[in-house]
């Protein structure tokens, strides 16, 4: 079962449709690797075996029937409300059918663990949790990145062969580069959203894949969207570039990888690698970040505030607090840049069809200290990894993280593609196109906590 | 006359005002995002966006029209 567990989801998926593999004892073996590796990676923060055995008797024929799945602890279940990591939320919940619960189950999979992730959904390191950090399967002194770090570490630590991240500002995007995987950030609205705290409110969050490489994106993302996400050509690739601090602060190796990759994608598309400007990146970021903070405060009062939950984290709660200072002329003002920004991606997506940056300036860093050494100096990891995510969420357009190389510490570096509305399946085109160049070296990359000796089930 | 600069009263008027309480910690933390935050916000404010015409509903699932 150890070989079946290590399958990716599309092979898993026809193993276990070909009879070659038992779905229940894929669950099992799905269940014994979580209790297995989790202890060092705490990726998966709840398993309810009842449930997910039920789940599987009850499953449809589907294109992943009983293909074990872990979903982000953002989206109800029925039997489990979300926590989205911490000890409180500023939103009511409840156990329920969320969107990307029904998309599974009718798809035939079987929700087999909640993963961990950053609190509140508020950073891109995944240091910070209600349930203690989840580790990167690379060095597990490391950040896997967040917000979505358990889904992203039970993939990389072959727990299950996919998983359901949720993207606000770059947190499918983020664990899939530090953890080595590929993720999508759909277009805005594509992807199951509904049962999610803030579906109603949200004009930035989206669900994602998060799996081995982008045919198994393609695969959970077809389930996710409620539609094929058919495979097409990403011949004649026009690939914008830009010369500015996403691309060019960023640690040597991060650059020499991210360039090799756009060089190699342009090569095997026989497309062309074209200069772009996109002034005011940082203003973009900035409104995103205010845009997302605004909505996140619904419903909160200084009453609240007055009275949160002590054990929630201290980062949290002060930052709670200082969202209620916010100006409100500046999130007017970044409703004004997101038009702003849209306008200029439409004159962009004529001239070009992705942009090419890499998605974290650096790989990961180390859990109790996430800090990043950039040429501009010292850094948070926040900080710095925004500035990279941001426009995709503010404008609504997809984007895709995909690994292009391991840094000298043997930690993943990622690439990132950014495309127009609507044009995710080009984006998973242009990532397969990359696999190709590269002959699959980094997607079939695996962690040393991966490819540990594991007891056969 | 001495004092504090009009930025370092900024959080605790602003607690004040709302009457929210914060501890140290939280003021430590507060300070913290208002130093990263507060500058690249006053340049956002002070961005010319005056040509730009708002998107009346935006669909952000589409390009603008």
């Amino acid at each position: 079962m150890s070989a079946a567990l290590d399958l990716g989801l599309r092979a898993q998926a026809a193993a276990v449709a070909a009879g070659d593999v038992e779905a229940a004892e894929l669950l099992d073996g799905a269940l014994a690797r979580i209790e297995e590796r989790n202890p060092a990676l705490n990726a998966v923060i709840e398993t309810f075996p009842e449930r997910s055995r039920e789940m599987l008797a009850a499953a449809p024929a589907g294109p992943l029937h009983g293909v074990p799945i872990v979903i982000k602890d953002e989206w109800p279940l029925p039997w489990r409300a979300q926590r989205f990591g911490a000890a409180e939320l500023m939103a009511p919940t409840a156990p329920g059918e969320s969107a990307p619960y029904r998309a599974l189950r009718d798809a035939g999979a079987v929700v087999v663990g909640v993963g961990n992730m950053h609190e509140l959904g508020a950073g891109s390191t995944g240091n910070t949790s209600f349930y203690g950090p989840a580790r990167n399967p690379w060095d597990t002194e490391r950040c896997p990145g967040g917000s979505s770090s358990g889904p992203a570490a039970s993939v990389a630590g072959g727990l299950v062969a996919g998983a359901v991240g949720a993207d606000g500002l770059g947190s499918v995007r983020f664990p899939a580069a530090y953890c080595g995987l590929t993720g999508l950030k759909p277009t805005f609205g594509r992807s199951a959203m509904e049962g999610h705290h803030m579906a109603a409110v949200t004009t930035l969050i989206v669900s994602g894949p998060l799996c081995a490489d982008a045919a198994d994106c393609r695969l959970l993302g077809s389930v996710l969207f409620g539609e094929e996400l058919a495979a097409g050509d990403a011949a004649g690739l026009r690939i914008g570039i830009v010369r500015d601090t996403v691309a060019e602060d960023v640690t040597p190796e991060v650059r020499e990888a991210c360039e090799k990759a756009i060089e190699a994608l342009r090569k095997e598309t026989d497309g062309e690698v074209r200069e772009i400007a996109l002034p005011d990146l940082d203003a973009a970021t900035l409104a995103a970040i205010l845009i997302i903070n605004s909505e996140s405060m619904g419903g909160v009062t200084p009453e609240r505030l007055n009275h949160l939950h002590p054990e929630l984290s201290p980062i949290a709660r002060g930052t709670l607090k200082y969202r209620m200072l916010l100006p409100a002329a500046a999130t007017v003002q970044s409703t004004r840049v997101r038009t702003m920004m849209r306008r200029r991606l439409v004159e962009l997506f004529e001239e070009v069809d992705v942009i090419a940056w890499p998605t974290i300036p650096a790989p990961a860093p180390l859990l109790e200290a996430p800090l990043v050494e950039l040429p501009s100096g010292t850094h948070t990891a926040d900080q710095a990894n925004v500035r990279g995510a941001a426009l995709a969420n503010l404008t609504g357009i997809p984007s895709i993280s995909m690994p292009v190389g391991l840094s000298g510490e043997r930690l993943p570096i990622a690439l990132q593609l950014q495309a127009a509305w609507g044009r995710d399946e080009l984006l998973l085109d242009a990532a397969e196109a990359l696999e190709r160049a590269n002959e699959r070296r980094w997607v079939e990359s695996r962690p040393p906590l991966a490819e540990a000796e594991t007891t056969e089930v | 006359m001495e004092g504090a600069a009009p930025v370092d009263d900024f959080i605790p008027a602003g607690l004040a005002s709302l009457g929210i309480k914060a501890d140290e910690i939280d003021l430590a933390v507060m300070n913290a995002v208002h130093q990263l935050l507060w500058p690249p916000i006053l340049e956002l404010l002070a961005l010319d966006t005056e040509g730009v015409e708002p998107e009346r509903c935006p669909d952000l699932s589409r390009a603008p029209e």
